[in-house]
């Protein structure tokens, strides 16, 4: 943890953006602007990171969730029909209320009870430990995450194949 | 797996471009990138020639047509002083003939260079291939107006052979710009006919069979880029052609890059065919003498020749009196045109742009 | 750290940048509260960077030399009305532009429509912050420069999807989503490529890789030169540029996402086109081309020269290529991405994590990198070439002129042409 009076106003600074943008996430009527209020929250999340001295999750981060998330939900956005981009009143209202009470019951004591310290000499991580450990200890998962991306992507890829484009292949490999 | 509807939708092309090719409109329709539909609008340059004309005499109407085809107005006036003179049984002396064939191939130089300026504006070359053939194009321009005054819509062409002699400034300056076009079409082929980009850009694209140009009657360098070998100077010579030494440059698929190197060849071909004339240029009369208000015999007279653009014909009927009863233009790019859809439909939107950049039309002659 | 450089520390020695801003945050925290040199610190700092070196950069080099380069590259002059030889075009057009009015259509997203061009400006300013100009000369050296470039550049993908969409323009839109189609794909492409460079340098802040450079006394431009094409076309297709500019040129003929745009909004996009580029060829000046460094010229020649000198050559190549090859269809773009671009950035990081290992686990000398640069070359070529083959491409059966009749006659069917007539 970094000490001193700037931090600090970032840190205050950084909540007052990213929960004013949560709020505008919920709160906004259009669906876009729901999205853009979502990618200042992310934003806001990686100057957390950055507060707490990881950098390298910091930019992480942006790349992965401003730079690819947040632009997939975009095209996704694009793609729905005009009738269903209303971010307003919908049936799931009261269903929605009753899980928020339920997950804030759940947290807030959970938070309110735990022994928050910080601890006097915390080391940053460095960034060739993270790789280290991601590589060494971790390996499998990291494999298997990225097999499964592979799957969503060659799954995407044949999603989105008509059947006259299939139909075009099958006679190029026919005539070749 | 449910199939992922998606909706093709209507993208007009023009009226106004940013590729130059005048006011034209093009309703493409599209389902995501792939062209399914082209239907084609025109008549934004209407100016009903073909009606006036039959309001004026004979010469008057020459300057109607350096106004259809604006960028090669010399061979539009030559075409319709060889349909009067045909008309008329007016014979026109040898130097008049030289000095019409001189400046019909220079006329030829100057469009292509705009066409393959405007072409490789399409493909995106960012105006550098046009601002060199400009440059080019000027010189041409500044000895078009050295001769008859006007730079574009030049004319010069009378009925009987051509306005003015030619000046003594002319021989020099045209020999001068005849030694250095070959390096210049070189410097071109170098940058474009040789450039990947441009190669994968434009091969394949818009690609016409021979039998389908024959059957829409396509003419000029679309016809040739099927390899179909007509030229009217070769088969149907006017103005004396028949005394040159030339060939003709005919392509291998019918697609945008072969339209697009049969035009540069066709370009050296034509400084070949200047040289000549140049040297073989006959003294004598420049011109027949024709009365103001000639009054051709009735009858009816068709003549074509080879424009830039390709076969430029023009439909005369006399009744006797001092003006056209009925006076039609065959404008080329018109019916080049006419394969427009088969040409873009497949295509991306991209492609179309080039395709009708490969077409190489002028809107003042499709719409008069 | 003087070691290495002539420079010395008095303030006045303009070949260090460093000692003007020592001195003058010195002078702060003695005179005033702790805080105060804290927030001054970077404020100098944008100071040197931006309004020293980079909006000059920006005005001349950019603006007004690119048009001229490119004016000259078309036989013709560029501007050269306003000012002497012109110096002064960028002012008047920034001045025409603002004084224009802004239109925004109806049925768009105001204030969405305002924000885009903003965050457009983001990677041209940001990025100055990690590219060290000497070897104390840096705003903020941090340990990931190399990802915050890579952060930085996913900021304008986005601001111009957005520009897009709030047009409520049909065809604004169609660009924005080839615009994000092709960047996210050369993302792709530009980040392995960038791995392999990592890969040697085990560091990835921008002032490490500059230092790993100088030590070894050779640039990453020959020791690995794939990647140095892969960041260049990467980049290139990133900045929306010639001979990849669909995205702003072409779509649907209007310009794109930008179609919508009038005013300083669109003057914003515009000279974002120069401000990122030249951001970027900073970036690559300073990952492949040496940095600061000049294998020991900093001695003599400020080290903020050298670098203002390397990104203005890596900019002029930008603008050459720009002035001469005409533009990629989309689809032969993203086939270029994916097919061409993609495989080779693996390979290309395939055979450096090798060339790494043996380096080290054979413990052999620091004069290797010569021999991996001279292998690594010839492998680029090879894999340059040989990759394009094995996709299928022919590049030299393309007949270039055509054949040559002397009577006219009917069709002649290719081959046949020899005689013709009927």
């Amino acid at each position: 943890m970094i000490e001193g009076a700037g931090p600090v106003a970032a840190f205050w600074g950084l909540s007052v953006l990213t929960l004013a943008a949560a709020g505008g996430v919920i709160v906004s009527r259009n669906l876009f602007h729901a999205v853009l209020f979502l990618i200042l929250v992310f934003l806001g999340i990686a100057g957390f990171f950055l507060l707490l001295s990881a950098d390298f999750l910091a930019m992480a981060q942006i790349i992965i969730y401003v730079g690819a998330i947040a632009v997939l939900i975009l095209f996704a956005i694009v793609l729905t029909p005009r009738a269903s981009r209303d971010n307003g009143e919908t049936r799931m209202a009261p269903a929605a209320l009753v899980v928020a009470i339920g997950v804030a019951g759940l947290l807030i004591p959970a938070i309110a009870d735990t022994d928050w310290r910080t601890l006097a000499s915390a080391p940053a991580l460095p960034l060739a430990d993270l790789g280290r450990e991601l590589l060494g200890t971790w390996v499998l998962p990291f494999q298997l995450a990225s097999v499964l991306l592979t799957a969503a992507l060659v799954g995407a890829v044949m999603l989105v194949r008509s059947p006259r484009e299939e139909q075009e292949e099958l006679e190029e490999e026919e005539r070749r | 797996m449910t199939e992922i509807r998606s909706e093709p939708f209507v993208v007009n092309i023009g009226p106004q471009h940013p590729s130059t090719h005048g006011v034209f409109r093009i309703k493409v329709t599209v389902d995501g990138e792939r062209v399914i539909d082209a239907e084609m609008v025109m008549g934004y340059l209407h100016r009903s020639m073909e009606k006036l004309a039959e309001e004026r005499t004979y010469t008057q109407n020459i300057p109607f047509t350096d106004r259809t085809d604006y960028l090669s107005s010399m061979s539009n006036n030559l075409g319709y002083c060889l349909a009067v003179e045909k008309l008329a049984g007016i014979e026109v002396p040898p130097r008049g003939n030289a000095i019409r064939v001189i400046m019909a191939e220079l006329q030829r130089l100057a469009s292509h260079c705009m066409a393959i300026g405007a072409f490789a504006n399409d493909t995106g070359a960012w105006q550098t291939p046009v601002m060199w053939t400009f440059r080019e194009r000027e010189k041409i321009l500044d000895l078009f107006e050295m001769t008859s005054g006007a730079r574009l819509t030049c004319n010069y062409m009378r009925i009987g052979g051509v306005a003015f002699d030619l000046p003594k400034e002319f021989e020099p300056a045209c020999r001068k710009l005849l030694a250095t076009f070959p390096s210049f079409i070189d410097e071109l082929h170098g940058l474009l006919s040789e450039n990947e980009i441009f190669i994968a850009r434009t091969r394949g694209i818009g690609v016409i069979s021979a039998e389908q140009a024959i059957n829409a009657s396509l003419s000029g360098p679309m016809l040739r880029g099927s390899g179909v070998a007509w030229d009217i100077r070769k088969a149907d010579p006017y103005c004396g052609y028949e005394q040159y030494d030339f060939d003709i440059p005919i392509g291998y698929n019918g697609d945008s890059y072969d339209r697009f190197i049969v035009r540069l060849e066709e370009m050296r071909q034509s400084v070949r065919i200047i040289e000549q004339a140049l040297d073989g240029l006959p003294g004598g009369p420049y011109r027949t003498e024709v009365p103001l208000a000639l009054r051709p015999p009735k009858g009816e007279a068709y003549a074509r020749i080879e424009g830039p653009r390709g076969e430029l014909g023009y439909y005369v009927v006399s009744d006797g009196g001092p003006s056209p009863f009925r006076f039609h233009i065959r404008p080329p790019s018109f019916i080049n045109l006419s394969l427009l859809k088969e040409m873009t439909v497949g295509g991306t939107v991209a492609d179309a742009i080039v395709v009708l950049g490969s077409v190489d039309i002028v809107v003042g002659e499709i719409d008069r | 750290m003087s070691a290495i450089l002539l420079a010395t520390e008095h303030w006045w020695d303009l070949r260090d940048l460093s000692n003007i801003s020592r001195e003058i945050l010195d002078f702060l925290r003695d005179v005033g509260p702790d805080w105060l040199a804290y927030v001054v610190s970077p404020l100098i700092g944008f100071v040197a960077a931006f309004l020293i070196f980079v909006l000059p950069s920006q005005l001349f080099v950019g603006v007004y030399g690119e048009r001229r380069l490119i004016g000259r590259m078309q036989s013709r002059l560029g501007p050269n009305r306003v000012g002497k030889f012109g110096l002064l075009q960028p002012i008047a057009d920034a001045i025409k532009l603002m004084q224009k009015e802004a239109i925004t259509p109806r049925g768009a997203d105001k204030w969405v429509m305002w924000a885009a061009p903003v965050v457009f400006v983001a990677p041209a300013v940001l990025v100055w912050a990690v590219i060290p100009f000497g070897p104390n000369m840096v705003i903020a050296d941090i340990p990931v420069g190399l990802v915050y470039y890579l952060a930085v550049a996913a900021l304008p993908v986005l601001a111009a999807f957005v520009a897009g969409w709030s047009s409520n323009n049909k065809y604004s839109l169609f660009g924005a989503m080839r615009v994000v189609a092709m960047a996210i794909s050369y993302e792709v492409a530009l980040v392995l490529g960038l791995l392999g460079v990592v890969l040697f340098t085990s560091t990835l802040s921008l002032q490490g890789i500059v230092e790993w450079q100088r030590a070894h006394d050779i640039w990453l431009v020959f020791l690995q030169p794939l990647a140095f094409i892969i960041y260049f076309i990467s980049a290139s297709a990133e900045l929306n540029r010639t001979p990849t500019d669909i995205a702003e040129a072409e779509s649907e003929i209007v310009a794109g996402y930008l179609t919508e745009y009038s005013g300083m909004k669109w003057g914003l996009f515009y000279g974002m086109d120069i401000g990122y580029a030249l951001a970027a060829a900073a970036f690559g000046s300073t990952v492949f081309l040496g940095g600061w460094s000049f294998f020991g010229l900093e001695k003599w020649v400020p080290p903020w020269l050298i670098l203002v000198a390397k990104t203005h050559l890596f900019y002029f190549v930008f603008i050459w290529t720009r002035g001469t090859l005409p533009r990629l269809r989309i689809d032969q773009l993203m086939a270029l991405a994916w097919k061409y671009m993609l495989p080779l950035a693996a390979l290309n990081l395939l055979v450096v994590a090798a060339e790494r290992l043996w380096w080290h686990e054979a413990e052999l000398g620091d004069g290797i990198v010569y021999l991996f640069a001279a292998a690594n070359i010839a492998l680029a070529l090879l894999l340059l070439v040989g990759w394009a083959r094995v996709l299928g491409y022919r590049p030299e059966r393309v007949p270039t002129r055509p054949r040559l009749v002397k009577q006219a006659g009917g069709y002649v069917p290719p081959g046949a042409e020899l005689g013709g007539g009927r």
